[in-house]
């Protein structure tokens, strides 16, 4: 599966931060949207995958069977 | 010999036969401190005057035939990310100035239990976002990086400003530094150290574990550091045991995975000649090598990113808004941007941890331990960013310092960085070894076995 990667203008990185709840200083969109820009690129690599019914990892668990072991 | 050139195990042997006090042993360390910090710059704080007062509290204690262990009276040093009542964590942080700890987390307590004496809070990179810990000095060169997070501590215990040190690892920075400054770090399995009352940084990723000047001496440590904790959602159901390796240095039987992909890639000759002379000696030494495949190699990067940069950025959300300046530059904007990333590339690296903890299952049906080199290359010097391989491919420091570490954190395997010499430089050099979630005590036999059939290691040759 290909995953396409667009660049991330300044603009929209300073977009998307305001609407994550960030608003950013004029002086800072240029450097987030080129390291956004950079893990985009690099976890984007993981849509390739075929998770069929694979569940997330989590650390939660309610009660404590599992975890049951002596080292 | 000076008391603070004694390993954990030697000084609790010289405790236990009342030929060496805790007070003469605390203050041999903090002399030690006061000599080489003007060099190293380990320590965020010193405590002193409290170390003197809880090795006194030992001495009486001794004096009264009163042993709480082997770390009874030992001088150690905590990655300043650790709660510790009373004093600060600063996370190595100005966004931290003023901040004091109440109480303290489940293993500083555990280790004042046990009888060990905090000397002081050692320098982290900020926050533990990043590889270089940019403040403390490599202890074998001033010129080049401690590596980092955790890299305070891994100077301390080289230079013998600290009996052993606690640290913490996300993605190597427990064994990074341990490796790159010629000591030994054990990352636990996933879960088997409670990290209540430490800062996160990746809450998937996080473990804390100690930095020793042996294999043994961190044998010795586990056990204090192991146990449930209720309080850390990931912490284990564990009863702490003796995880003392036997002395002998057969490994008859022992099957040890020597990674054909992956582990020897983009590693320097020097690095790859040593580790691979060490695994020949565990071959010496009886144990059989196994050629293996590691899975999932392309999505080890993206998996860690996926995981680590939006939980980062997550737990600093209330501080990112209110005192962005106070940050440094390069952790606040991995903090920035880790706000950009949907939830969508979260759950994918979520997932595909899971699959890679399935994989790696696999692995280990048909091994013991797996071993590997820890980093890529030697400490770089300061303010290097970027390494180029003989096949033009150039990556920064921090990928390169992350690569052959992450898998441990992502799949939650323990992973013991063992000293195996150095290169034509006369920097350290360190190979890892890999087990199975829980086998902590067969990576503690195979690395003491190692260790035992080396020369016994000098401190950092430092002032």
């Amino acid at each position: 599966m290909s995953h396409p990667l667009t660049d991330l203008a300044p603009p929209e990185a300073a977009r998307w931060a305001a609407h994550a709840g960030l608003p950013l200083p004029a002086d800072r969109h240029a450097a987030v949207a080129a390291t956004a820009q950079h893990i985009h690129a690099v976890v984007s690599v993981l849509r390739e995958l075929d998770f069929a019914d694979t569940p997330p990892a989590a650390s939660y668990r309610a009660g404590e069977g599992k975890s049951d072991a002596a080292v | 010999m000076q008391p603070y050139e004694l390993s954990v195990t030697e000084a609790a042997e010289a405790i236990r036969a009342r030929r060496l006090s805790p007070v003469e042993l605390v203050d041999s360390v903090l002399d030690r401190i006061e000599r080489v910090e003007p060099h190293l710059h380990a320590y965020v704080a010193v405590t002193a005057e409290q170390a003197r007062s809880s090795a006194r509290a030992a001495e009486r204690e001794a004096a009264d035939g009163s042993f709480r262990g082997p770390l009874h009276g030992i001088p150690m040093g905590l990655k300043d990310l650790i709660d510790a009542a009373g004093t600060a964590t600063t996370a190595s942080s100005r966004v931290r100035s003023g901040h004091r700890a109440e109480t303290d987390s489940t293993v500083a307590a555990g280790l004042a239990a046990a009888g060990a004496v905090l000397v002081g809070k050692t320098h982290t990179h900020e926050f533990a976002y990043g590889l270089i810990t940019p403040q403390t000095h490599n202890a074998w060169d001033r010129s080049r990086v401690a590596g980092g997070s955790s890299g305070g501590s891994a100077v301390a215990v080289a230079a013998g400003a600290a009996g052993f040190a606690l640290g913490t690892d996300t993605g190597g920075s427990i064994r990074v530094p341990a490796a790159l400054n010629g000591v030994v770090g054990l990352k636990p399995t996933y879960g088997l150290v409670p990290r209540h009352g430490v800062t996160a940084l990746s809450w998937s990723l996080d473990h804390v574990g100690p930095l020793t000047r042996t294999v043994e001496d961190a044998a010795l440590v586990l056990p204090a550091l192991a146990g449930h904790d209720p309080r850390d959602p990931a912490s284990l159901v564990t009863y702490p045991a003796d995880q003392r390796p036997p002395r002998g240095t057969d490994l008859t039987g022992v099957r040890v995975g020597v990674p054909r992909n992956y582990y020897f890639d983009h590693v320097t000759a020097d690095v790859e000649t040593a580790v691979r002379r060490a695994i020949d000696r565990l071959e010496d030494l009886g144990a059989r090598l196994v050629e293996i495949e590691i899975p999932m190699t392309r999505y080890i990067r993206a998996t860690q990113w996926g995981l680590m940069v939006p939980e980062a950025t997550a737990y600093h959300e209330r501080t990112l808004r209110t005192v962005p300046d106070r940050y440094t530059e390069d952790v606040r904007l991995l903090l920035e941007a880790g706000e950009l990333l949907p939830a969508g590339d979260y759950l994918r690296a979520q997932r595909a941890r899971t699959m890679m903890q399935q994989a790696w299952r696999g692995l280990f049906d048909e091994v013991d331990v797996i071993a590997a080199p820890t980093v890529p290359t030697v400490a770089v010097p300061a303010g290097q960013d970027t390494i180029t391989w003989p096949d033009g491919t150039v990556e920064s420091v921090s990928d390169a310092y992350v690569r052959l570490s992450a898998p441990a954190n992502l799949t939650g395997v323990p992973s013991l960085s063992v000293p195996v010499g150095h290169d034509r430089a006369g920097l350290p050099i360190g190979m890892q070894l890999l087990g199975p979630p829980l086998g902590e005590f067969e990576l503690l036999r195979v690395g003491h076995a190692y260790e035992q059939s080396e020369p016994a290691r000098a401190l950092a040759p430092v002032a």
